[in-house]
């Protein structure tokens, strides 16, 4: 077990005002304009909204949809390279979800990957993540069958869980240690994690059972039913249009484009790109290697499940459930890992 | 200097292959890059036009020659476009190198056998000038290389070379219809004129690369002419943004052609899921 302290309500509030003051960025859940909630910038903690999962991920903090890799400018024949800069100031993403915290640390496997991703390191190590043990679930949750939970601390700096008139804090890294301490004030002793168990267990109930905990069942069958009739029967309903890539926490695939500014100026870029799209994989010729939505649903399924978890020992998906709540076909990850799971034990087949 | 920036390089001299295809011969601006600048056969990089964006092809020119690197492109996207648009002294950009390669210390000592088709010959001719430039190293080289007509064919410059050394046996070929009245050398596709060649398959390796349809005839007439799957060599080129494994854009199943490849044998080759 690790470390843990306690804070009340009102210093966690303080504690947002404290980081304002120190001019340290801070980020969470909120409500827009529309009445949705997004994590987005907060100057408040009364801002916070802790009872609904924010339509977006943690991912755009550290992966931005668009962002610059560098500025280029021609001169006659020449181009001169310029540097964007590389260093991000100091920001707390407070009131994250376990979910979408544990995604973040997923992600470190492939952007470390014998190449170092600057870009995305270097925000990580400007970032703290202060979770806020989930509240529980809806039908599209799923983490506990990935091997995460409402109250996992994956990813997190520090995780916290309410009792009483405050939050058990458990410190998680090194990086959380250096928040408490050098905001001790605001830290005090409390009830310890005991008092947040029937909290956490009402969260884990919530979500239990919507997929059957079986990842290893899951990649398995993946890994040998590439030509299965199930991919073209799911791919039936899938418009291709990426809104589960672009709302998922672990999507990270990425095209590279240049965006011209001036006639002899602009900016190499990197945007956020989906497989569920034919261009993604369509060669410059025309041949198109995964020609048909029925591949891409099957990428999607098989990157998280299977390709990632071969390289990387990790599951490219949090359980989340935002690509099912997103999806206006209604693709739904939840009857999709059921489905193999029966099929792989035997329960069931394609319908 | 971030992984997704490029090293500058300038156009030394640009060669027209055929109607559509033009090699690039590219400096490094940078003297300490340009000293220090190394790879394999087999390898790729991530060439840029500054405001179209970057492509990804294999480098064409061998490791053996210093301080340059060729690539051959055929104008078919923005980016080669925007390629064919500049000039000699204009500068572009080059990520790289990147991938795995041709084992060239493990091929030492055999017999080479080269197959391409088209615009293919291009990753193939890195490895034949790595094996010219070490010719002692290896024993029988044969060449076999066609397009769809005499127009389309790549290097002829060097293909009349080689055509000339006595330690090449050298075939080329076109497509039915696709000769020209003085053309000198084979007509017909490529799996029949390397059952013609008939290269010996004991200590040989072959190195292919082509069209999809060329690589699918041809594998079946190696293995009856007695090449074994570990012996016989392709490079995969995929719809690539990155090159170092972070886009996703490149899986082939289980495999990352830009970590993984893009050199595979017949063998791992027949492992993969028909996706490329």
């Amino acid at each position: 077990m690790s470390t843990t302290t306690f804070i009340r309500t009102a210093d966690l509030k303080g504690l947002v005002a404290d980081f304002n003051a120190a001019g340290i960025g801070v980020a969470g859940p909120a409500r827009t304009s529309d009445g949705a909630v997004d994590y987005q910038s907060i100057t408040s903690f009364d801002a916070v909204v802790l009872d609904a999962q924010p339509r977006n991920s943690l991912k755009q903090f550290f992966l931005p949809p668009t962002e610059p890799l560098f500025k280029y400018a021609r001169q006659g024949q020449d181009v001169a390279i310029l540097e964007v800069p590389m260093s991000f100031p100091p920001r707390v993403l407070i009131g994250a979800r376990p979910c979408d915290a544990a995604a973040v640390e997923v992600l470190d496997r492939v952007m470390n990957w014998d190449y170092k991703d600057e870009p995305w390191f270097a925000r990580r190590d400007a970032t703290t993540i202060v979770t806020f043990a989930c509240p529980g679930g809806d039908r599209s949750c799923f983490c506990t069958a990935v091997g995460l939970a409402p109250d996992a601390t994956r990813g997190s700096d520090l995780l916290l869980a309410p009792a009483g008139d405050g939050y058990v804090v458990e410190i998680v890294t090194p990086k959380g240690q250096k928040l408490v301490d050098a905001y001790a004030k605001r830290f005090a002793t409390g009830a310890g994690v005991d008092a947040t168990k029937a909290y956490r267990d009402t969260a884990r109930a919530s979500v239990e059972g919507h997929v059957p905990a079986r990842p290893d069942v899951i990649r398995a069958w993946v890994e040998t039913h590439f030509e299965d009739p199930f991919w073209a029967e799911i791919s039936m309903r899938c418009h291709g249009c990426g809104g589960c890539a672009a709302s998922c926490p672990t999507c990270h695939c990425f095209d590279i484009v240049d965006e011209p500014e001036t006639l002899t100026e602009g900016v190499r870029r990197r945007n956020w790109d989906t497989c569920q799209t034919s261009l993604f994989t369509m060669h410059a010729s025309g041949h198109n290697p995964r020609h048909d939505q029925c591949g891409r649903c099957r990428q999607r399924v098989n990157h998280k499940f299977a390709i990632y978890p071969a390289r990387f020992n990790d599951i490219l998906c949090t359980g989340c459930g935002r690509c099912a709540r997103t999806c206006p076909a209604g693709q739904d990850v939840t009857e999709i890992l059921t489905r193999i799971v029966a099929m792989a034990t035997g329960q069931g087949g394609a319908a | 200097m971030n992984v997704y920036q490029p090293f500058r390089v300038r156009i030394e001299e640009r060669i027209d292959e055929t109607a559509d295809t033009r090699t690039l011969r590219l400096k490094f601006l940078d003297p300490d890059i340009a000293e220090k600048f190394d790879f394999k056969a087999g390898q790729f990089g991530e060439y840029s036009v500054f405001g179209a964006g970057e492509c990804t092809f294999c480098i064409a020119s061998s490791p053996t020659r210093k301080g340059y690197i060729e690539c051959s492109f055929k104008t078919v996207g923005k980016v080669t476009s925007a390629m064919k648009d500049l000039e000699v002294g204009d500068v572009m950009g080059f990520r790289g190198p990147y991938g795995n390669a041709f084992p060239m210390e493990q091929m030492h000592g055999g017999n080479v056998v080269f197959i391409a088709g088209g615009i293919g010959l291009a990753p193939v001719r890195c490895v034949i000038w790595n094996v010219l430039d070490e010719r002692n190293k290896f024993k029988d080289v044969t060449i076999v290389y066609g397009a769809r007509s005499v127009a389309d064919l790549v290097y002829k410059r060097e293909l009349e070379d080689w055509g000339k050394r006595p330690d090449v046996k050298l075939w080329t070929t076109v497509d039915p219809g696709g000769e020209t009245p003085d053309w000198k050398g084979q007509v017909g596709f490529v799996p029949a004129i390397v059952e013609k060649a008939s290269p010996k398959a004991d200590n040989s390796w072959a190195v292919i690369c082509g069209p999809p349809v060329m690589i699918k005839y041809t594998l079946p007439v190696l293995k009856k002419l007695g090449f074994t799957e570990d012996r016989i060599l392709t490079t995969l080129e995929n719809r690539m943004k990155c090159g170092i494994g972070k886009c996703g854009r490149c899986n082939i199943g289980p495999v990352y052609v830009c970590k993984d490849g893009p050199v595979f044998t017949a063998a791992e080759m027949a492992k993969l899921p028909n996706e490329f």
